[in-house]
């Protein structure tokens, strides 16, 4: 006889107030941090969707990336040594379009390479973000520093740097803008990318995040957001795993009284505990995942199917915890305390 | 040997630095196939004496002989076990368990007791127990829409359905009128003495006690007479 769900389909209202509140709250916490990764994606994206690789920077420029310059020789050295190595530069700048409205961008340039765009001189390859502020394919696109036109080819997905919408031009348009002649980073993938390289400093994906001061900052804000959200929803489902079951002492000292099996009551609490906690995190799965496709455009909403997935286990192994320390409560009364109370 | 005797049994409670001996050495055997009545005034440990004669509590002292053996030095998963196969109980009040319908107690009370039947013969068995406590026409109800004295008929046919060797009551018509008292006492009577089932039952009713076939008496702690 399966006494959990003869349970559960008796006290209907009690599992599904149990369960709503399991799911709203797990849902709480995919939608923040959905918008939490969805901030971060557009503070970043262009790095953070990068394969895994090395930065490599000027260790004269004490970690910021925009003073650092590579020598022209070793770039020239590295991009032959290393395949897939590729040298590239970050700035930020604007555009006017057509209308003379000024757009802030961040422009990037880069040597010939798969990784990102190439455009030819006089070409621009925006963020799809730009789209939205009505420029389209083929429009003419100026700069005060530049001489010449841009003019717009297409669009990219997700590649945003520090909340603004990537520019891919040409080096030598770059050089031109910046009056530079070096560029700031190499960057090499990972299966290639030496230990080190004498002269520079490296660092991986992650350590390059790191040194963009705007995205440190944030990041740090986010996390502590989610892990907030985590924690404390966390400690919510286990004490609510833990009330509904010691609010039943009376009903397990019964049981235990006539003589079930302590092991049986454990099953009992965890099934009950397991099917109300998958029932919930699948729907609030499956709105959040929904969310994700009709989030508004603009609003930076990006939530892997992975990072749900983590969570709920998070949920999961906090829920059972919750129903664990209860059960061991149970396992110590005697049946004679639940006898002794009464009534139920 | 006799089915259950239980050999100076005492019981302390401590409240605090307050040690209060409830049980004083209790000696005690029962009448294979008789009912037992144990009565007394309020407080005497007519209650405690029970429930760790059934296992629901251990001894501070003494010994609880079951077949012989010492229950009160096993560990709780025998303990359990005899409770769950040997032992039948009735309380004060029916303690059924809320979300099982009348026939699903006694299903579980099968389970539980490791009885083995088939399920067709389990469902059967249940249909003549609830035939013999008169609650056949409720078997679908849940508890809750039980009356009293229809509650404490299920909780009989509960204590009894494993056909237990003995069965313990503590003070099982107190929630009743005495018209329902007398007919739940009559009904204990009849199935103990069809099954052959030892019975010690604790009651305050003078009334009760006709339906005995020996009464003790307790008085502060200690059996006064038989
Ligand atoms: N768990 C406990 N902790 C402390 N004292 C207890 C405990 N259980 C019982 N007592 C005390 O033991 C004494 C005897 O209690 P018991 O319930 O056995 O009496 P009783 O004879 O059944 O009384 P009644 O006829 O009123 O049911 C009482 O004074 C009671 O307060
Ligand atoms: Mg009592």
């Amino acid at each position: 006889m399966n006494l959990a769900f003869k349970e559960i389909k008796k006290n209907k209202v009690r599992f599904l107030i149990l369960g709503s509140i399991v799911f709203l709250v797990s849902l709480l916490t995919f939608i923040i941090s959905g918008l939490a990764n969805g901030l971060s994606q557009d503070n970043a994206s262009l790095i953070k969707d990068l394969p895994e690789g090395q930065f490599y920077m000027n260790p004269e420029a004490e970690e910021t990336y925009n003073l650092s310059r590579i020598d022209s020789g070793i770039q020239e050295k590295l991009i032959n040594d290393y395949q897939g190595a590729t040298a590239l530069s970050i700035q930020m700048g604007f555009l006017n379009d057509q209308n003379d409205k000024q757009q802030s961008v961040v422009f990037v340039t880069s040597t010939e390479s798969e990784i990102f765009s190439n455009v030819k001189e006089g070409e621009i390859l925006l963020d799809r973000s730009m789209e939205e502020k009505g420029i389209k394919v083929g429009d003419r696109l100026t700069n005060p520093q530049f001489s010449g036109e841009f003019i717009v080819k297409g669009f990219v997905d997700q590649t945003k740097f520090s909340h603004a919408a990537v520019a891919f031009i040409n080096m030598e348009n770059y050089k031109e803008i910046y009056r530079v002649n070096d560029m700031q980073l190499v960057f090499i993938p990972k299966e290639n990318a030496p230990e080190e390289i004498t002269g520079l400093q490296s660092f991986s994906k992650q350590e390059f995040l790191k040194t963009i001061p705007s995205y440190k900052a944030e990041q740090m804000t986010l996390n502590m957001i989610v892990w907030f959200l985590v924690v404390i929803s966390g400690m919510l489902f286990a004490i609510f795993f833990y009330m509904m079951n010691v609010q039943k002492i009376g009903l397990y000292g019964i049981l235990k009284a006539i003589g079930l099996k302590t092991s049986r009551l454990f099953t009992m609490m965890w099934t009950q505990m397991i099917v109300i906690t998958i029932t919930s995190l699948a729907l609030s799965i499956a709105i959040s995942q929904g969310f994700n496709i009709i989030a508004p455009e603009g609003m930076p909403f990006s939530l892997t199917f992975n990072t749900t997935l983590i969570l709920s286990g998070v949920f999961l192994v906090i829920g059972f915890i919750g129903t664990t320390i209860a059960s061991l409560q149970i396992r110590k009364i005697e049946p004679l305390q639940a006898i002794q109370q009464g009534e139920i | 040997m006799s089915l259950f005797a239980i050999n100076k049994v005492k019981k302390t409670f401590s409240n605090g630095e307050l040690k209060e001996e409830i049980l004083k050495g209790v000696d005690l055997t029962l009448r294979e196939g008789e009912i037992t009545a144990l009565v007394g005034a309020s407080g005497s440990g007519k209650s405690t004496l029970l429930t760790i004669a059934a296992g629901l509590q251990s001894a501070s002292d003494g010994e609880v002989l079951f077949e012989g053996k010492n229950i009160s030095a096993m560990n709780q998963e025998k303990i359990r076990e005899i409770r769950a196969k040997e032992f039948g109980f009735i309380f004060q009040f029916a303690h059924l368990v809320p979300f099982l319908t009348v026939e699903e107690q006694l299903m579980l009370m099968l389970d539980v007791s490791e009885t083995k039947l088939k399920k067709e013969q389990q469902k059967r068995e249940v249909e003549n127990i609830l035939q013999l406590v008169g609650m056949e026409h409720r078997k679908q109800a849940y508890p809750s829409s039980l009356s009293g004295g229809e509650k404490q008929r299920v909780a009989i046919a509960r204590a009894i359905i494993h056909k237990p060797k003995v069965l313990f009551a503590d003070e099982p018509t107190a929630s009743l009128d005495s018209k329902r008292s007398k007919d739940v006492m009559a009904l204990i009577r009849d199935i103990t003495k069809n099954l052959n089932i030892t019975t010690l039952i604790v009651t305050h009713d003078e009334e009760m006690l006709s339906y005995a076939d020996h009464i003790i008496k307790m008085s502060d702690g200690v059996i006064m007479q038989d």
